[in-house]
């Protein structure tokens, strides 16, 4: 199908990106890589008679190191993130999470901000950076504001965005010392499908013992999880008993919604059995 | 084999350097000059009655040059508005009621497809929501609501024609085989094995859509571009849709990109040529991936299958098997004629009865798949022998064996088998997988299994397919033929033949693409027939201009022409072949010019012995069996239930193999569409709106999904008069995968999955329900 037409607007900064924004309110949405929205305005799903496109802006794209902090501008491409060495050597799940969004053509396309700010449930990247801890630096007509990623995501489609904001970068602090951590997508049907779910792992060890632990859930629900009430793993050895506590734990804050990908019992299941891979895996490279 | 110069060998398709560099023309890429664009309101309910259509906003709109219902059309004179090829039951666009999610309502032409596209958003139409039918086996009882008011067979085929008109039902066709006395046999049995097997509807997914464009030219004759597998079938619906002689319509089929029986029959074009009519414009329309979910699907099939068996063998066998047909019976009825006789399976079973129906519902139109609704038959009946062994303790390839039918022997119609590679390719598929190697104990969350499945299919019989070709004086030969090159590579296989049979080279031939102007009537490209059809008109219309250079030559060097033979660009005399001569110097001879030609047309006409309508016993069913057997072994995950294919053998008779190196890719080809469907594939329904009609959603195979290890095995029965010995393979590959795979299962972890997809879920809970295995921690 073919796009009604649009008029598309092509700002130079993020304040006057935010200004048109404002100006067209419900009219306009920005568009980044457009590897999304393109579908849905093709579909005719959606419309906007104002496209705001942040390709133009300078300065939006960098991937860099200071600090303490690892930044991502927000249109970076998925696939410049990927093999960026600065986020394969600081932050290697992040790499990897990126690496198994969609396929390589998309990936060339698409931004790191588009994806999380479009906040499908299935997206792979929020995980890792719920286990990085990571940041979201939103810029609107008022300057800008930082929100943890945890508290980004409201519901299906909905992020703290609000009207004229443009997510501008992505601020990652570095990993705990000591710890590394996976991210494991499960597709239930074609390798190339959308996640059944996927998780992220964050693991330290002093010994045997857990040092630190933390774990986030996507493709469950309405938004994606990072796990709650995990201090009780601190200096317990991570046996199999340790670890039946932990997935009691976290299915006891998960709540699976069907889809073409499992019903909640299948995905109950596979959050048991990937959260258990995830946690085996990590401990293996810490051990390696 | 030897003896041939070209027949035999893998040399490389015709069309592959122009496919991979992207020089091919199809349908899409062809512009004119003032070309309209089409786009289609779709209904959005499954059952509803039309109360009225509000379309003069949308023909205000600017660019817009037609906007059509079928109430227009209805009221068209000299037009036909229904069509379709079994029954004449689909209406060009919906007139009074819509019968399915995604039925044509309103069709728009304008200047640029994005105006067609906004003219829909103008256009309201009122809706009266009518009772409707989804479920198959519900649709099939009396009662049910009637997608249909009364039955309108097309009286297009003649083994259709016992199907009468007027009737109430939504059984648009009943096959029945009876063979011996299954009660008795039934009572005296030892076990009985009753299971029902089911396969959901499921879309074609070729990479280029349906697309038809239609212009007049200055002598009022209606020319068509477009993708379709029946050009000569095309033509004639035209033509009696609109009540004009055919050499007023010109149907072209360029290459298509994939057709998997989606194409077949008419499509779009009595639309388009409306269209065009109505405009006097050329005008193009081509559907997108969404609409091609509901325009053609693979049936969805229920089979209730009951096996008697008795000291070890299986005495009878009862099946009753559903086709789910949407809500056009479309070729429906055939394939449930063609399927339904297969069903009791390629086995020696002196008592079977079969009920095969044909039934209509209130979703899209179920049409022709690649292997015509037998791969629906055998995920069933070797599903079955499986668990028959099993459960008798008996080795189950070797169940298979003392079952399989022999050389002679009468399948289930009465007909006798001929060039019936069955048990040999079940022996190279269990040889191929090692099947009698003893397995490895099973432990830990990754177990093993093997499975092997076999099942036969026929080619339809009767059918025609005619071919003309022209040699110049060069040596040099131009074939026209009406089958479409589609990817499964007829042009290379007509080339060989024309070659082999005319001793030129391969190079020397060229073939016309499908042209009902120029190319001869051709029944279908479909059904794994090209081959055998076409190969067998190519080369007698070849060796009808051997006969008359033969006769030029040996007239000139007073040699009989008994002695004469046809080889590279020669025409000498066998055990002399330093006296002949080239073509040129024989058509010097011939007509004592150059510049002329020779012409030599054939028609191939295989003949059936009609069925008796209620036992479904013939003389002969039909031309030709292709054999097919697979050969899997998986490996299941059983913490997720996922399967990982570790190697697959996709088996096939294909009779003498004229490019081994193209059957070796069908049977691949097909196993690969195949093993999609066996995963993924499915069409999820609620209430008649479909749940996952994208790409986004509908999953198939990636390269990703394929086995570790994935070979074909070319087994060659040749058939006495196939040319050259040559059958068919293009649906072979595609018959007996599910049931390799669900077997394959079952023998590694002891679940049987009887309905498709075998998804990880499905498998996860079958485990779970046998308690063995579970999660660990659980």
């Amino acid at each position: 199908m073919t796009i009604k037409a649009f008029e598309l607007l092509r700002p130079k900064s993020l304040v006057e990106a935010s200004e048109l924004l404002l100006q067209h309110g419900e009219e306009a949405r920005p568009i980044a890589g457009g590897t999304t929205l393109v579908i849905l305005m093709k579909q005719r799903a959606v419309h906007f008679p104002y496209l705001v496109d942040l390709q133009g802006i300078a300065g939006l794209d960098h991937i860099s190191e200071e600090n303490g902090y690892i930044r991502i501008g927000a249109m970076a491409t998925q696939r410049s993130v990927e093999c960026s060495s600065t986020i394969r050597r600081f932050l290697p799940v992040l790499a990897d999470a990126v690496g198994k969004i969609g396929n390589v053509r998309v990936r060339e396309t698409a931004s790191i901000g588009g994806n999380l700010a479009h906040a499908d449930y299935r997206l792979d990247p929020p995980p890792a950076l719920l286990i990085l801890g990571a940041d979201l630096v939103l810029s609107g007509p008022n300057g800008s504001r930082t929100v943890a990623i945890k508290d980004f995501y409201r519901g299906m489609y909905e992020t703290a965005l609000e009207a004229a904001d443009i997510l501008a970068e992505v601020k990652i602090p570095h990993m705990p010392e000591g710890s590394r951590a996976t991210y494991l997508k499960y597709s239930s049907l074609s390798a190339n499908d959308w996640p059944c779910l996927g998780v992220a792992a964050l693991l330290a060890l002093k010994g045997n013992r857990c040092k630190e632990l933390r774990l986030a859930l996507g493709g469950l629900s309405s938004t994606p999880l990072l796990v709650q009430g995990l201090a009780f793993t601190q200096d317990q050895p991570l046996d199999d008993d340790l670890l039946e506590k932990i997935v009691s734990v976290v299915d006891q804050q998960i709540s699976p919604t069907p889809d073409f990908r499992g019903s909640e019992w299948y995905k109950r299941k596979m959050a048991r059995v990937f959260v258990r891979r995830a946690i085996r895996e990590v401990e293996q490279h810490l051990s390696a | 084999m030897s003896t041939h110069s070209v027949v035999g060998k893998s040399v490389y398709r015709r069309d592959a350097t122009q496919k991979v560099t992207g020089q091919i023309l199809h349908v899409g890429n062809i512009e004119m000059p003032g070309m309209l664009h089409v786009a289609v309101l779709r209904s959005p309910y499954p059952h509803a009655r039309i109360t009225r259509i509000e379309k003069s906003r949308a023909e205000a709109l600017e660019g817009v040059a037609a906007v059509l219902t079928g109430a227009d059309i209805a009221a068209m004179p000299g037009v036909d508005p229904y069509f379709g090829p079994a029954f004449c039951d689909q209406p060009i666009l919906a007139i009074d009621r819509v019968l399915h999610v995604g039925d044509l309502v309103v069709a728009v032409a304008a200047e640029e497809l994005r105006q067609a596209e906004d003219a829909l958003q103008l256009v309201d139409v009122d809706y009266e929501p009518l009772p409707t039918v989804f479920d198959v086996r519900e649709a099939a009882q009396p009662g049910a609501p009637l997608v249909h008011e009364e039955l309108r067979p097309a009286g297009a085929f003649a083994d259709l024609a016992h199907v009468k008109a007027g009737q109430k039902s939504n059984v648009c066709y009943h096959f029945k085989l009876r063979k011996g006395n299954v009660q008795n046999a039934f009572e005296e049995a030892d076990r009985i094995f009753e299971d029902t097997f089911s396969s959901p509807p499921a879309q074609h997914m070729p990479m280029e859509p349906h697309v038809t464009l239609v212009y007049m030219d200055e002598n009022e004759k209606i020319n068509v571009w477009t993708a379709t597998q029946t050009p000569s079938f095309v033509r004639t619906q035209l033509a009696s849709t609109f009540g004009i002689s055919m050499n007023r319509i010109r149907v072209r089929v360029p290459y298509l990109g994939g057709g998997y029986g989606s194409k077949l029959y008419a499509k779009l074009e009595p639309l388009v040529t409306l269209l065009a009519l109505t405009t006097r414009r050329p005008v193009r329309y081509s559907l997108t991936r969404e609409e091609e979910f509901q325009t053609i699907t693979k049936h969805g099939v229920v089979v209730k299958i009951k096996t008697a068996v008795k000291d070890g063998l299986i005495s009878a066998r009862h099946c009753e098997v559903y086709f789910d047909t949407g809500a056009y019976a479309e070729i429906g009825p055939r394939i449930v004629h063609k399927s339904g006789y297969t069903s009791a399976g390629p086995y020696r079973i002196p008592n079977v009865w079969i009920d095969a129906y044909c039934v209509y519902t209130n979703k899209p139109p179920a049409g022709a798949f690649r292997g015509f609704g037998v791969p629906q038959v055998i995920w069933a009946y070797d599903s079955q022998m499986d668990t028959i062994a099993r459960a008798l303790g008996v080795d189950s390839v070797e169940f298979r064996m003392r079952h399989a039918l022999d050389e002679g022997e009468p399948f289930a119609t009465g007909t006798q088998v001929r060039s019936f590679g069955l048990k040999e390719s079940i022996r190279q598929a269990a040889q191929a997988i090692e099947w009698s190697k003893t397995r490895p104990p099973k432990s830990g969350t990754r177990l093993r299994g093997k499975g092997i499945a076999a099942g036969v299919k026929a080619v339809l019989t009767p059918s025609i397919s005619g071919a003309i070709i022209i040699m110049n004086a060069d040596g040099s030969v131009n074939v026209l033929s009406s089958t479409v090159e589609m990817g499964q590579g007829s042009e290379t296989m007509m080339a060989q033949i024309v070659a082999e049979e005319l001793g030129i080279s391969f190079d020397q031939v060229r073939i016309v693409q499908p042209d009902t102007d120029i190319t001869p009537y051709d029944t279908i490209t479909a059904g794994s027939r090209s081959t055998y059809h076409m190969g067998n008109a190519v080369r007698m219309a070849a060796g009808k201009i051997k006969t008359e250079l033969f006769s030029a030559v040996a007239a000139k060097l007073e040699v009989n022409t008994e002695d004469l033979i046809a080889r590279d660009g020669r025409i000498s005399v066998r055990g002399t072949e330093e006296k002949g001569m080239t073509i040129g110097q024989a058509f010097l001879a011939k007509f004592g010019s150059l510049g002329t030609t020779i012409t030599g047309e054939a028609i191939c006409q295989p003949t059936a012995a009609p069925m008796d309508p209620e036992t479904g016993q013939s003389e002969k069913c039909t031309e030709y069996w292709f054999p097919s057997a697979s050969a899997a072994e998986v490996e299941v995950d059983t913490e997720t239930g996922q399967v990982s294919i570790v190697k697959f053998l996709s088996v096939g008779d294909v009779g003498t193999a004229i490019n081994p190196k193209h059957c070796e890719q069908q049977l691949l080809g097909s196993a690969i569409t195949h093993l999609s469907l066996t995963f993924f594939e499915e069409m999820i329904f609620e209430e008649g709106q479909l749940l996952n009609g994208s790409l986004l959603d509908y999953q198939i195979a990636s390269m990703k999904d394929l086995p570790e290890t994935f070979e074909p095995i070319v087994v060659e029965e040749p058939h006495e008069s196939g040319p050259f010995g040559a059958k068919g393979v293009g649906e072979t590959g595609t018959l007996t995968v599910s049931a390799a795979i669900a077997n394959a299962v079952e023998d590694a972890i002891g679940v049987r999955i009887r309905d498709l997809p075998i998804t990880p879920e499905k498998i996860l809970r079958g485990l779970t329900e046998k308690g063995q295995v579970a999660p660990k921690g659980k």
